[in-house]
């Protein structure tokens, strides 16, 4: 049996995708289309933030899982599958992501509602798989801002191919996001470059930095893998206490989403051997920031990742950030 | 909430809730009477070196292989629970408490050995359903119910259950005289030459088959709890046998389609826009039944024991 | 590698491998002390459902927390809340098991169930909140035995202290409460308040491993060393001792050995070099282990079927009997090549047949007296059983 590069859904859903107008015929009356506009869901917030920016006022955008909620452990409640089977499109991060909510929208896809993945395109060359295990794909593709703008275009190809009549203003929207995606994407590479290249290690709680590793020249070193049944080993707090002092590395970094002790770990390691490492600030990874503030977007936290890895490594770095927005440290 | 979506979601995850609810229920009776009412827990920490190893042999976290491997270590647990329980003559819960950390442990370090932490996973992502993710698209009315097109497109899990519903209660009323004594009396069981091993060992296999069944479609959260809480409740109600069995069914399924309703639906017709986890609604639902059959249990019960003290003390 | 354990274990493999190992250690013999008791009043997995039952607290923790305009990340308001919902879910299995006709086990798992149930449905709650935050709350309290820091060890030495402490000032009371609550109750004592403070001691040790090495690890730290311990002895002290040891051992082993070689997370590997201790004692303790059982019923079964077999030849015409057990009567000179009775062997058959017939009498009439220690049929009744149970029994043959 060999198993296919895209998730089996994903092909479904796109040969399904022609009967998709019987199935719209059957959506609740609240739903947008009513008013000439339409429904757009997203899963997580990263994939709602680009929904948000192309779909613009041609229709509505929901997003099922809040900004600061983690997408591999989501379980969907009765009225998140109201909203799914209520929305005239669902889009999705993709490379299972999701867990098994995937399942539901594999579900959703067969009775011919358009179903995405924005990652869907993104073959071997780009994707970043375990050597042991090829094909298993690391899904955090959004901690590449280059990936991600691979993300809105994907999006952007499949909305214009649902809604031909939006074409333009989908493609106008587009533009601009992709713009400020390719700023922000500029400033990482600039505060980044300017941390001393022996530096320019990343040591995290999780290993879910692997494709920002690769886009801006850092060395990732997670302390625990993606499973969330990962455990470390004494082993391998003592390599990173020994990288950190052999490097002389100044900081290391917590994440909003896992308990701090096995960084805090680090710390004191590196301090018993003399070398002060200081905990650099706490990084978004498998969730974003508080609805409604900066770093609730995915630009801000980008933003925020990148301004606060770069300062704490030793960077040229603007007080608030890429945009002046950042909440003041 | 219109018709149709009362056909596409509530009907079969409703449905799917109520069979794992009276499988769980079932089986639970001898479980509670064999003091092995923990082993749901016990077994959902067990899968996960069988889901490792599914994963490692296949290269995928594809449903099939991961359940494969799941269901061999589930057997695997039960079957040692059992071995351990009698070598050892141990109580089982010390027995359970032995083999699922040592199998969990085993499942830990395979993932790292086996380079398997940059994967994401873990049972919760690769093994249990959902509940609510239990959709039938295939209806457009209500002349769908009779439709055989439409009805061939029921999904998996609802089938899965039913067919284990089935055969479970068959096993059961086969062996009924047989898993009665070797429930309450293993040893008259061998004193009468019923094989009281045979059957600890077949109801254990036959548990963690059903308990993956379970965890595949509906999680973890809705199989532990059934396996104890509405066994428990008609044990504080009943002393007889039949009755007992026909009681936790009862309050197994009512508690599922109680704890369904409350969750999504009841919500939702109330105008919300957000629901409850219904697996978790349904777990507590049969522990509130619990304790009520706990407060008002005709003989047994906390209160009646006490009125009896109370009568006994004024003659 | 060798040489990299040994370096571990002699404290001499840097700074976090020695934190991580002492603190195993305290905290494998504090658990293993704290669970021979639980585990000798039969609940062995108590520490299971209290770890299941943090979930409602944490999630309600946080949620109280969001309302507050706390971080939404406070780590102690959501332990206090993990503690306050450990120990009510322990409580209440304490009230089940106490006041119902439910046996511990089905109470524990019925809160267990009911509990993360109720986990899971407040954090479908939480998910919704506005604040953020919500990601990885199931598992936020859960620490990993590799990331110890010193402040723990510090905990955990209090722990071991707390556990040796009431292990040697309540000695008396815990083992009567384990061994014998009926008549603890019989005579006076607390039983339920000696339980409550017992159950207080899982909680305060599961609460505090629970975020040092996660759940698995202090589940099996409290069940396995005291299992283990259970086959070489019944005497409460040595159990104890050895529990409180296996622990440790367990602990030191199992850092050292995630020190030495790569790819071992420090908790699974403390588990399993646990598993190994039990499996060793499963299989090889003196008298209760697996091997010595076998050995006595084949020796014990072997010497009955020798017994039989001369009791029925004395009376009448010789059942067949197996070739090792004809061999050996021929042996001991005891029949003729042709299987009957020399002089020597009818006199022993009698005695045979007279014993065996008073410990069938015995079975028939009073099973209960049949003393522990005696091998049935193949002991001298007459000397193996208390002089009023002869007497009743000679009794009865007269009459």
């Amino acid at each position: 049996m060999t198993h296919s590069r895209t998730p089996a859904f994903s092909r479904r859903a796109m040969l399904a995708g022609g009967a998709a107008l019987s199935a719209t015929a059957l959506l609740p009356l609240q739903s947008a289309a009513a008013q000439g506009g339409f429904t757009a869901l997203a899963t997580t917030g990263m994939v709602g933030d680009i929904l948000r920016h192309l779909v613009g006022d041609r229709g509505r955008v929901e997003v099922l899982l809040g900004s600061g909620v983690d997408p591999h452990t989501y379980k969907l409640t009765r009225a998140d599958i109201g909203r799914l089977m209520g929305a005239d499109i669902v889009v999705y991060n993709g490379l299972l992501l999701e867990g098994k909510m995937t399942d539901a929208l594999v579900r959703v896809a067969s009775s011919g509602r358009p179903v995405l993945a924005v990652t869907e395109d993104l073959g071997d060359d780009y994707l970043l798989s375990p050597k042991e295990f090829e094909g298993q794909y690391d899904p955090h593709v959004w901690m590449d801002v280059g990936g991600w703008i691979r993300a809105t275009a994907k999006a952007l190809e499949r909305l214009t191919a649902f809604r031909p009549a939006d074409a333009d203003a989908f493609a106008a929207n587009a533009a601009a996001y992709t713009a400020t995606l390719r700023d922000l994407d500029a400033y990482a590479r600039r505060v980044l470059g300017s941390v001393e290249p022996q530096r320019r290690v990343l040591v995290t709680a999780h290993d879910a930095f692997g494709y920002f590793g690769r886009a801006y020249g850092f060395e990732v070193l997670g302390i625990q893998g993606i499973s969330t049944e990962s455990e470390t080993g004494l082993r391998r707090i003592q390599e990173l206490v020994d990288t950190l002092v052999t490097r002389n590395i100044p900081a290391v970094f917590v994440e909003t989403t896992v308990s701090d002790r096995n960084v805090r770990a680090l710390v004191e390691g590196s301090a018993a051997r003399g070398h002060r490492v200081a905990i650099g600030g706490a990084l978004f990874s498998d969730a974003m920031g508080a609805p409604g503030s900066y770093e609730g977007t995915y630009v801000g936290m980008i933003d925020h990742n990148v301004t606060t890895i770069a300062r704490a490594l030793g960077g040229a770095v603007p007080a608030r950030g890429m945009a002046g927005r950042l909440a003041a440290l | 909430m219109t018709l149709l979506d009362f056909l596409q979601l509530d009907l079969p995850a409703g449905l799917t809730a109520v069979l794992a609810s009276s499988l769980c229920a079932m089986l639970g009776n001898f479980l509670v009477l064999r003091r092995q009412a923990l082993v749901g827990d016990a077994i959902s920490h067990a899968v996960l070196p069988g889901i490792v190893v599914g994963f490692v042999l296949a290269g995928s976290r594809d449903t099939v292989t991961v359940m494969l491997g799941a269901t061999a270590a589930a057997a695997l647990a039960a079957v040692l629970i059992e071995a351990v329980r009698r070598l050892g003559r141990v109580e089982a819960a010390a027995s359970m408490g032995v083999v699922f950390t040592v199998m969990f442990a085993g499942g830990v370090v395979l993932i790292e050995q086996a380079a398997a932490h940059a994967v994401d996973l873990d049972a919760d992502c690769v093994l249990y359903g959902q509940l609510e993710d239990v959709l039938w698209l295939a209806p457009t009315g209500l002349a769908s119910l009779l439709d055989p097109a439409a009805l061939a497109e029921l999904p998996r899990e609802l089938v899965t259950l039913a067919a284990m519903n089935l055969a479970v209660g068959l096993l059961i009323a086969l062996f009924w005289k047989e898993l009665r004594i070797t429930s309450f009396d293993p040893a008259l069981a061998s004193a009468i030459g019923i094989p009281a091993g045979l059957f600890h060992y077949g109801l254990v296999l036959l548990l963690a088959l059903a308990a993956v069944a379970s965890f595949e479609a509906v999680g973890s959260i809705l199989v532990v709890a059934m396996l104890a809480c509405p066994a428990a409740a008609a044990r504080m109600l009943t002393d007889r046998y039949g009755r007992q069995f026909a009681l936790s069914l009862a309050i197994g399924t009512g508690s599922g389609l109680l704890g369904y309703t409350l969750a999504g639906p009841l919500l939702l017709l109330l105008g919300m826009d957000w629901s409850l986890n219904a697996a978790g609604m349904i777990a507590v639902v049969a522990g509130a039944v619990l304790v009520l059959a706990v407060l008002f249990g005709p003989h047994h019960g906390v209160l009646a024991k006490r009125r009896a003290r109370r009568m006994a003390g004024a003659v | 590698m060798l040489a990299d354990l040994l370096a571990a274990l002699s404290f001499q493999a840097g700074y976090n491998t020695r934190i991580v190992l002492i603190g195993a250690v305290l905290l494998g013999t504090a658990a293993g002390l704290v669970g021979t008791f639980t585990l000798l009043r039969g609940r062995a997995l108590v520490s299971d459902a209290l770890g299941h039952a943090t979930l409602p607290g944490v999630v309600l923790a946080f949620i109280a927390g969001s309302a507050l305009g706390l971080s939404s990340r406070n780590l102690p308001l959501l332990l206090a809340g993990a503690a306050a919902s450990g120990a009510l879910a322990v409580w209440l299995v304490h009230l089940l098991s106490h006041h119902t006709r439910l046996t511990e086990d089905t109470a524990i798992a019925a809160v267990l169930g009911s509990s993360f149930g109720l986990g899971v449905v407040l954090l479908s709650v939480a998910q919704r909140l506005p604040t953020g935050g919500q990601a990885g709350l199931g598992t936020f309290i859960l620490g990993q035995t590799a990331g110890m820091t010193e402040g723990e060890v510090w905990t955990m030495a209090g722990l071991a202290a707390l556990a040796i402490l009431a292990s040697v000032a309540l000695f008396k009371e815990f083992r009567l409460i384990c061994f014998d609550p009926d008549f603890a109750r019989g005579i006076g004592w607390p039983v339920q308040r000696l339980d409550l403070l017992l159950l207080a001691l899982v909680v305060v040790v599961t609460v505090a491993g629970l975020q040092t090495v996660g759940l698995v690890l202090v589940v099996a730290f409290l069940v396995i060393p005291p299992v283990a311990a259970r086959f070489w002895s019944d005497r409460l002290d040595r159990i104890l001792l050895l529990a409180g040891l296996f622990g440790g051992v367990s602990g030191a082993v199992g850092a050292a050995l995630s020190a030495a070689l790569p790819g071992l997370p420090t908790g699974a590997v403390i588990v399993l070099v646990a598993g190994t201790l039990f499996l060793l004692s499963l299989l090889f303790a003196p008298r209760r282990g697996v091997v010595a059982t076998l050995l006595r019923q084949g020796s014990m079964g072997f010497r009955l079927a020798v017994v039989k077999a001369l009791s029925d030849r004395r009376r009448g015409p010789a059942a067949p009997v197996s070739g090792t057990v004809a061999l050996w009567l021929r042996a001991r000179g005891l029949t003729t090549r042709d299987g009957a009775l020399t002089p020597r062997g009818e006199a022993a058959a009698e005695r045979a047949d007279r014993n065996l017939a008073l410990w069938e009498r015995l079975t028939r009439t009073d099973p209960n007296a049949i003393p522990d220690t005696a091998l049935w049929g193949i002991d001298d009744a007459t000397r193996v059983l208390p002089q009023a149970t002869l007497a009743r029994l000679r009794e009865g043959t007269a009459r």
